[in-house]
Parts: structure tokens; C-alpha cells; sequence
């Protein structure tokens, strides 16, 4: 599990996540959001869902995977356990075995940065609860 | 930020405050509320409204004005309907989001014996739908049907009474909606939620009329003092949030090619008249009729849970239902003008006046009934639309008590089990299917609703009714 920090705005919630790359940024990034949604924890990678890759610049494609991993949860039921460029491993949502946590509206523009710097690349996004 | 303070309630941030500005903000706040109100960038948002083509009148902001994602929450802003634009962002990711009030024919002694058995089985009965599925499947063709019919649909199909149609705004249907304009995956997310809460602000709470402050008013809605009310605040859960995301991508794009460019993406707009546009208010009116019904089938649980509690002389009625998260076609006046708007109602309520056509017949002399949430451990308010919201704010008011710390403030220092005895020992009983639903949702995080409706019916927008105090609540 990556680790992410929560941001303060008065209506809703952000997080910032790093990566050591842009693959590794989008990971965490979802990692980040599914832990918001629910307790991801003892969730096991045995389906496959792909994700295609959509927007112009690295600002619209991370907005577009989060909120096709949201999807995935909310509209699929999926449970993730893992990411990988493109592709959530999960299983069937269960809430006895990943609590839910709060329902995620959307992942949102707002604020939003995407930047690199020594250490890697690092995102702040902003989510509608 | 610079702003005139015209009266005891108005403050203008005039249109020359930055360049790209086409006309004033108008914001009410009395000297207590200005200041959670300067602290976010909800002004700044509202000035980033201002900047809209299209525009007519001010962009204006409620006292419960907080900062949003693109409009600020508490904003409301009226676009020509021929010349200006649709915005997305200017209704929300919770489409019709709303609350509704339902009236009992049980006053505070009667309920209070059984308060704690009564919460339970409404929270039983009422799913909250985190992470799970409402218990009303619907075919493909049935979702359709609720998104062209909206309440109707619900009422036809037994969640419900003739009569429950007639008191929501539009009687709970937009006309104009295409199932069509809805994504696949929004429906697909949207389906299995019908009849759910959610989480978030969102709550199902059982109050008692403390106050009545227009005798002649509650008696048209009718309330009384000790009645036992019920108020859903609820929305168009997974599918009107799905409708937002959708659009919002498609109008990136789409605003390079009108050539609109805004001081924020989540700003994102195009022509009302373009085929975006339409297809938007086509798809946005769709999961409109799919919150009315939503409300309208957790109003039909609610019934259920009462009459397993009290037996079949308990009468559930509805009062009223509200939207307050909506882009709507309306005519008003303007500078002497009649103009034909689509008014943008982002967290804020229509309040039209006595004796306006679209007001039920009963409550056409009293104007049209506002139901304003407050937090969970305070009050919420019904109000009745006045002549001022006609002049000044495009027939809107508030709608809620705003919140006023970020849900990781509210939640340090916290905890669940204390915070629960606190509101014990005033009273009241809640059941909240998840710890951190019910310490982000702290009464302390919102501004006072007291103040803010003070606010409102002093600038004459609307006038009150009644008080409501909170007795048991339900949330996600």
C-alpha cells in the first residue's frame, strides 16, 4: 500500500501522492483512492480490468484513471488490490471484508497539479465525497 | 479582496475587481458570516462565475457560500438562454441533490417512548448504499422509465401515493429528459442504487417542529408545534455523478472548439444552444428524475418503518421536495426587461413567491415552501419564497447551513463514541453505517443555519416558517 497524505478543503477531500515515476504516480495515485473508498487491505488481485488510456497531458490522463478506477469500484463493484500501468487487479466488492469508507463522487480538476521534480513526480488531486 | 458593503446583509464585488470579470458579485452575509465566507476561495469562485459568457445579472452567493469545485457551493447564476452557456459544473456532481420534508400525523410525546426502536428500524429499512446495492432492481427499460418519469414512475409502481406527486418541484419530473444522453456506464452505475442515501452530508433525520414563526404560512403547509417531521436529504447518487464526469471530459475538448477560456478547467462550459449543451440538459434532466424518484422510493420505506413501529394510523404526507443542485430554463424580470435564463442553482434552493403559478394550489398564497437542512445536531428551517428573491437572486435562497471546516478538521480530535454521547445527552439518536461518516459531519463543522437564515429573510429572499429540531439520524 502506497503511502499518501490527505489535503484539507472546506466541502470535500484531496490527496498528495508521489512516485518514483509517472507509472509509479498513477499507482499510487489510485492505491490512494480506494483507500479513501474502502479498506482495501485484504483485497486479492484476481480479476484483470484494463483501462485505456484517455486526454491531452499528464493532468487529463490521471483524472481519466481515477475516475475510470472509481468506476470500477462504484459501478463494477470491484474491490482493487493492486495497479498496474493501465490495469486494475481486484476482486468482488464485499463489505464485510473491505468496510466501505465514503462514498467518492468524482475525482475532479479542481487544484489539480501533476509536477517533477529531483525526487520523481508528485500529484495533488482533489475528490468530490 | 475588495468588496462594498451595500447594506447589512449585501456586499458587491464590483466587475472591475479583476479584467476578465463581465458583472458584479453579489453576495449576502451579515457581519458574523463574512468571515468563514473570506476564508476559502468561494468569493474567488464566484468571481471566476462572473467571468461566464452569457451572463445575466449578478453571479450571486448565498450565505452559505463555500468554496466548490468550478462554482463556488451557494452560488447561483442565470445564463441568457440563446447567447450564454451550460456548465456542469455550474449544477454539481450530485445532480438534483435535494431534501424533502414529510410530515407525520405523530407529535414529539408520541415518538420520543420509541425514539431508539424507530431510528433502528428506519435504519434498517432505509439502506444507505455505501458500498452495497439499494433492494429495487431495475431492468434497463425500467431505469429508462424512471429517467423519463422521475417520482411518477416510483408512485406508479407502488413506492408511493397519488398525492406525494403533487407537492415536489415539477411534481418530481423533468420534462425533456433522454435517457439517451446517458452514458452506459452511468447508467450501469447508477442502477442497482435507486432507493439508497449515500454518504457524505447526505442523512435521513426524524424532527420535531420546535417553532412556528408564520402561523398563517405553516398552517398552508401544515405544521404545527410538536409535529413530528422527516427530512431526506438525498440525491441522484452514482448515475448524476457519472452524468458530471462524463460531460465535464467531453466539454474539455469542446470548449477549444467555441473558443471559452476560463480561469478553471472545472469551470467547463459550452453554448446552451450547441449539441453539447442540449445533450447535457437532455442527460442532466434524466438523472434529475432519477433523484426524485430515489427520494420518492426512500420516502415509501420510511412509511413501511413507521407503520412497523406505530401501526397503520401513523400518516406519512409529503410537505414538499427541493431541488438544489440544478440548471433550470425560467422567464423572469430583469431591469425592466423579461428574460429567458437558464438559472444554475448550485447548492441553492428556487424560492418563488405567493401566488406563483408553478407553487401547488394549497400553498400558492404562502409562497413556495424552502426546506434548509441544518447540521445534525442543531436545526433546520422551512422558509416560504418571497417577492425579493424574484428582484434580486433570480427566485433563489440558500440551502443549507454550509460548512465551515474540512472534513479532516472536523474529524480531529474526535471520536466516534464520545461524540455519540454528546448528542445522546441532547436527545438525539444516530445510526451511521461508518465511523468517519459521522465526525466529518460534526454540527461544529457548519457555520450557524440560525445566522444564515436571519440572512436570507432579512434581504427579504424568503421568509420563515418553522424551526425543526433533529431527533434521530440516519447516514452513511
Amino acid at each position: 500500500m502506497s503511502r499518501f497524505e490527505i489535503l484539507e478543503h472546506t466541502a470535500d477531500m484531496g490527496f498528495r501522492v508521489r512516485g518514483a515515476n509517472e507509472e509509479e504516480l498513477f499507482a499510487n495515485a489510485a492505491a490512494a483512492l480506494a483507500a479513501v473508498v474502502m479498506d482495501t487491505s485484504r483485497a486479492q488481485g484476481l480479476e484483470r480490468h484494463e483501462i485505456a488510456s484517455e486526454g491531452e497531458g499528464v493532468e487529463e490522463r490521471l483524472v481519466h484513471w481515477l475516475n475510470e478506477v472509481l468506476w470500477l469500484m462504484d459501478g463494477r463493484g470491484v474491490a482493487p488490490a493492486r495497479f498496474d500501468p493501465g490495469v486494475v487487479w481486484g476482486e468482488t466488492r464485499d463489505g464485510a471484508k473491505h468496510p466501505p469508507r465514503l462514498v467518492v463522487k468524482a475525482v475532479t480538476f479542481h487544484q489539480l497539479r501533476v509536477w517533477q521534480d529531483a525526487e520523481g513526480w508528485g500529484a495533488e488531486v482533489f475528490l468530490d465525497v | 479582496m475588495t468588496f462594498e458593503r451595500i447594506d447589512e446583509v449585501r456586499n458587491r464585488i464590483p466587475r472591475t475587481a479583476r479584467a476578465n470579470m463581465r458583472t458584479d458579485v453579489m453576495f449576502y452575509a451579515s457581519d458574523a458570516l463574512r468571515g468563514p465566507i473570506l476564508k476559502d476561495r468561494a468569493l474567488e469562485q464566484a468571481m471566476n462565475v462572473a467571468c461566464l459568457p452569457g451572463i445575466v445579472g449578478p453571479s450571486l452567493a448565498m450565505p452559505d457560500i463555500h468554496q466548490g469545485y468550478g462554482f463556488p457551493i451557494g452560488g447561483v447564476a442565470a445564463m441568457d438562454w440563446r447567447h450564454g452557456v451550460v456548465s456542469p459544473g455550474g449544477v454539481g456532481y450530485d445532480i438534483n441533490c435535494g431534501v424533502r420534508l414529510v410530515k407525520t400525523n405523530l407529535d414529539l410525546a408520541e415518538v420520543r417512548g420509541r425514539l431508539r426502536e424507530l431510528v433502528d428500524r428506519v435504519f434498517a429499512d432505509v439502506p444507505c448504499g455505501v458500498g452495497g446495492k439499494g433492494r429495487v432492481p431495475l431492468t434497463e427499460k425500467q431505469l429508462n422509465q424512471v429517467l423519463t418519469r422521475g417520482a411518477g414512475w416510483a408512485v406508479e409502481e407502488g413506492y408511493g401515493e397519488a398525492g406525494d406527486i403533487e407537492k415536489a418541484e415539477e411534481r418530481g419530473c423533468l420534462r425533456e429528459a433522454d435517457p439517451e444522453c446517458v452514458s452506459a456506464r452511468a447508467k450501469e452505475r447508477g442502477r442497482p442504487q435507486l432507493g439508497t442515501l449515500g454518504s457524505g452530508n447526505h442523512f435521513l433525520e426524524i424532527q420535531w417542529v420546535e417553532r412556528v414563526e408564520d402561523a398563517e404560512a405553516a398552517r398552508a403547509f401544515g405544521l404545527s408545534e410538536g409535529q413530528v417531521v422527516v427530512l431526506i436529504h438525498s440525491g441522484s447518487r452514482g448515475l448524476g455523478h457519472q452524468v458530471c464526469t462524463d460531460f465535464l471530459q467531453q466539454m474539455g475538448a469542446a470548449m477549444k472548439r467555441y473558443g471559452i477560456t476560463l480561469p478553471d478547467r472545472q469551470l467547463a462550459c459550452v453554448p446552451v444552444q450547441s449539441e453539447e449543451g442540449q445533450r447535457y440538459l437532455k442527460a442532466m434532466r434524466a438523472a434529475a428524475n432519477f433523484a426524485w424518484a430515489n427520494r420518492q422510493v426512500m420516502m415509501h420505506m420510511l412509511r413501511g418503518s413507521f407503520a412497523g413501529i406505530f401501526g397503520k394510523t401513523a400518516r406519512l404526507s409529503l410537505l414538499y421536495d427541493v431541488c438544489h443542485n440544478i440548471a433550470k430554463r425560467e422567464r423572469h424580470d430583469w431591469e425592466g426587461r423579461e428574460v429567458d435564463v437558464l438559472v444554475h442553482r448550485k447548492g441553492a434552493t428556487r424560492a418563488f413567491p405567493a401566488r406563483h403559478p408553478e407553487i401547488p394550489a394549497e400553498y400558492r398564497a404562502a409562497g413556495q415552501p424552502v426546506l434548509v437542512p441544518g447540521s445534525m445536531g442543531t436545526a433546520s428551517w422551512v422558509l416560504a419564497g418571497l417577492e425579493g428573491a424574484m428582484r434580486e437572486s433570480f427566485g433563489s435562497v440558500c440551502h443549507g447551513a454550509g460548512r465551515r471546516l474540512s472534513r479532516a478538521a472536523a474529524k480531529a480530535g474526535r471520536n466516534a463514541a464520545a461524540v455519540r454521547e454528546e448528542l445522546e445527552r441532547r436527545g438525539i439518536i444516530v445510526r451511521c453505517e461508518t465511523r468517519d461518516g459521522l465526525l466529518e459531519e460534526v454540527p461544529e463543522a457548519y457555520k450557524d443555519v440560525d445566522e444564515v437564515i436571519e440572512t436570507v429573510a432579512l434581504a427579504g429572499l424568503a421568509g420563515k416558517v418553522a424551526r425543526l429540531r433533529p431527533l434521530g439520524v440516519v447516514k452513511g
